[in-house]
């Protein structure tokens, strides 16, 4: 244990010597910095409680547990005489609904409310089974059934019946409108309707909120660089953080923070194994295994620690900045320093057996630049095998893409996790389809780490069994 | 029970062979002195005891376990030859790092780090980077690092190598100390004036093969030989003294230096006497006494200098590598 924290507090001194270290510490203060000099300001009650309302028109299908959503004509959605009420607010939700057309015997067509109304319509929907949908993918090509990757299903809207509208009861629609605050407000609420004095195709309902204003739909003025420049004058928080999150933080400052741990860190065991070192190390009680293994969590341990600073500072950034105190996004530590130990794992490897740090710098950004691609690859291959567009690419091609993804380290599934993990906490159910994350499956966790655990094991074995026989 | 031992160890590296069958005893409490040229397989030898180098053939045993057991190693000190500290260290935190290796406790650390560093004249600057210090004292820094657990063997390769005359007298006081306290000490070197100051033992290696071992006593064994000189404008009486017995040859070609030798069982007073009864005087008479250069020189005499010119055909005495 002492010999362990020995070579682990080394590590630590040996990282803080470079200047590396100093450049990723310095991007990591500006980015929280940056982060800090966000202000969310949240849009007044009243014409926030209009905007989420707005947004009602948006179903999920399956009681909103399809993945798909569908772009209903339900009617107006208003929110009136908006109140605080506690921790949340009170309101009078007043929907105006459309008689479904008839056609008289004239050829025209007239409103008739026994075919039902377009509110009636829309919860029958929500009840209903998702219609045929449709993918459209990141590029905006569409197709009938999604591969598994980032896909916006949409649903063609169904046209209920007039005896399925006319079923729809007062609890239901009730909880299909429950049911939208938390879809596309991100809040709970009570609903309960209102029919003194309005009449059907209108429908009034007396709605009480929890949660105020920091909830994951309420739209918020958003500002950057301490006011001096406007983002959004009525963006969703959750969206917004989102976007913060994943798109910046988790998409280019993971990537390039990963990329500079991985050149710091490439000198570590080339220069402890380096000739007129090693013997130094390896005449001291402790085995070689060991050493090697210890050196190695060493790295971790100093990524780990530097990847806590940065994204707990962002994270704290971002909670003092907005109120939104969602844990996810701390997630990001341990996956990142998962991702480092795997891409590490192969420096140390190609670092015991050529000794050269810039070797072992390179092969480890290839390493990363192929199982990047090798996840696509995969993604590739499946949706054409789903769509059934094999045609004509040839088999062996998709065989050795599937072998080199049963093997290879899952390192697009720990991304794939960690965006899918960031855009629950942060988005609502309704945005979280719209921005195709809902059609993309978590990959399974225990295949994920298990393969990449194996990965990081043999690397770790080739590298001690070289280093054992070696005569330093 | 010996500190070291080795029988017939043999080592190649693909098609060198860095020793060749190598038996030797070191016994505690010795300072046990190893010479060669370069490329003889000194470090070699002492890389296998410590493990660094997996033997080829033979048995090496340290301490009573085979080299390079992993326990033992606490056990020892090992100054390597061309050492590299990690620049980062200072010489206190490098100390502190090894420590922690080695088990010493926090306590001990802290009283002994300075204590050593002192000990080798470096503790003033103990906490500067290495990568700010001289040759010597890194070369101080790998001494100290080798004696802070209180080792019961020290292996020093060339340890003054770089080090100020004055730092070299220090460093074998150093050693006769700590032979004083029954460590016992393995030394590489190449200053013969220095081993033959200081060790015990000594061995000579000559491309891989023991070819002297012995205390120093034993090795520059007496030869009877003594160097003699008269007043001037006198001259040797030549022909009486080979008529004595005495094999006696010129130094110089003045003939004024000359050399004597004595055979089974003589003593240089019979001459002496002679010299004094024909009415010379004697001004310069000296027992000759062997060096262990000397000892050395007539070892590798002849033999090639180092491994970089073994093709030299004129010195293929005892066969060539390839
Ligand atoms: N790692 C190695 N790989 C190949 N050959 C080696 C290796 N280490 C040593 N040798 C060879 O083994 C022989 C003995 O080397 P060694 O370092 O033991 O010599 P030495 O007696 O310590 O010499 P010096 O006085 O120069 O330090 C040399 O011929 C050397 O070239
Ligand atoms: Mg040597």
């Amino acid at each position: 244990m002492t010999q362990f924290l020995a070579i682990l507090r080394d590590s630590f001194r040996e990282a803080v010597d470079g200047f590396v270290i100093y450049a990723m510490l310095g991007l990591s203060a500006l980015t929280i910095l940056i982060v800090g000099s966000m202000s969310f300001t949240p849009v007044a009650p009243q014409e926030a409680m209009g905007k989420i309302a707005s947004r009602f028109s948006i179903i999920v299908p399956e009681r909103g547990r399809s993945r798909s959503v569908s772009f209903g004509t339900s009617g107006e959605f208003k929110a009136s005489d908006v109140t605080t009420a506690g921790s949340g607010y009170k309101l009078r939700l007043t929907v105006t609904g459309h008689a479904e057309k008839k056609s008289t015997d004239d050829g025209k067509t007239v409103p008739d409310l026994t075919n039902g109304d377009s509110f009636r319509s829309a919860v029958a929907q929500w009840i209903g089974k998702s219609g045929q949908s449709m993918s459209i993918d990141p590029s905006g090509k569409a197709s009938k059934k999604g591969g598994g990757g980032k896909n916006v299903e949409v649903s063609m809207p169904t046209q209920p019946t007039a005896e399925e509208q006319r079923a729809v009861t007062t609890a239901q629609m009730e909880e299909f409108l429950v049911n939208q605050f938390a879809m596309q407000g991100g809040m709970t609420a009570t609903v309960k309707r209102i029919t003194d004095g309005v009449a059907e195709p209108t429908y009034a309902f007396d709605v009480t909120t929890a949660g105020g204003s920091g909830v994951r739909g309420w739209p918020h003025k958003v500002e950057i660089f301490f006011g001096a420049v406007n983002i959004s004058d009525e963006a969703p928080l959750g969206m917004v953080l989102w976007g913060i999150e994943d798109q910046i933080i988790n998409g280019m400052g993971a990537g390039v923070a990963l990329l500079i741990s991985i050149i710091m860190t490439a000198f570590f065991v080339p220069n402890m194994i380096r000739k007129g070192s090693v013997d130094l190390l390896i005449s001291k009680p402790i085995g070689r295994t060991p050493l090697l293994v210890y050196k190695y969590i060493g790295g971790l341990t100093f990524i780990f620690l530097v990847s806590t600073v940065t994204v707990g500072g962002i994270w704290l950034a971002i909670a003092l900045r907005s109120g939104f105190w969602d844990p996810t996004f701390l997630v990001l530590i341990p996956v990142l320093t998962f991702t480092f130990a795997i891409l590490y794992s192969i420096s140390v490897m190609v670092g015991v057996l050529t000794r050269s740090p810039i070797v072992a710098m390179l092969a480890t950004m290839g390493s990363m630049f192929f199982f990047w691609i090798a996840g696509f690859a995969k993604r590739w291959a499946d949706s054409k095998r789903n769509d059934n567009e094999v045609g004509s690419t040839p088999e062996w091609l998709f065989m050795v893409i599937d072998t080199i993804n049963t093997i290879m380290p899952r390192y697009k599934d720990l991304d794939t996790i960690t965006s899918k993990l960031i855009a629950d906490g942060t988005l609502t159910p309704a945005e979280t389809r719209m921005v195709g994350l809902a059609s993309l499956e978590y990959p399974s966790g225990i295949e994920t780490f298990g393969v990449s655990l194996a990965f990081i094991a043999v690397m770790l074995a080739i590298a001690c069994w070289k280093f054992k026989r070696r005569d330093s | 029970m010996s500190v070291i031992e080795t029988r017939e160890l043999r080592k190649t590296y693909g098609r060198i062979q860095a020793l060749k069958g190598v038996s030797l005893r070191v016994e505690k409490g010795q300072i046990y002195g190893l010479l060669g040229q370069n490329g003889a397989g000194k470090t070699t030898l002492i890389k296998i005891l410590l493990g660094i180098t997996q033997l080829t053939d033979g048995d090496a045993r340290l301490l009573d376990a085979p080299a390079g057991n992993t326990a033992v190693r606490a056990r020892v000190g090992y100054l390597p030859e061309d050492h590299q500290f990690p620049g980062y260290h200072s010489a206190y935190s490098l100390m502190d790092f090894y420590g922690q290796l080695y088990g010493v406790s926090r306590g001990d650390r802290r009283q002994k780090i300075p204590a050593t560093l002192e000990l080798v004249g470096i503790a003033g600057r103990m906490h500067s980077k290495i990568k700010t210090y001289s040759k010597g004292m890194k070369q101080r820094l790998g001494i100290a690092q080798a004696l802070l657990h209180d080792p019961d063997v020290i292996f020093l390769d060339e340890p003054t190598d770089g080090v100020d005359p004055v730092g070299r007298k220090e460093i074998r006081a150093l050693m006769a100390t700590l032979k004083d306290r029954g460590h016992t000490i393995f030394l590489n070197s190449h200053l013969l004036g220095e081993v033959e100051l200081i060790c015990d033992r000594v061995a000579i290696l000559q491309r891989g093969e023991l070819v002297r071992e012995g205390t120093i006593a034993e090795l520059t064994a007496q030869k009877g030989v003594f160097e003699l000189g008269l007043a001037p404008s006198q001259a040797f009486p030549e022909h009486e003294a080979k008529a004595l017995g005495y094999p006696v040859r010129a130094l110089n070609p003045t003939a004024t230096l000359w050399e004597v030798g004595l055979t089974d069982g003589q003593t240089i007073d019979p001459l002496v006497r002679m010299l004094v009864e024909k009415g010379l005087s004697l001004r310069h008479l000296v027992e000759k006494k062997v060096t262990l250069e000397d000892v050395f020189m007539s070892v590798v005499e002849g033999a090639e200098p180092g491994t970089d010119r073994r093709e030299r055909k004129a010195t293929a005495v005892g066969g060539s590598d390839r």
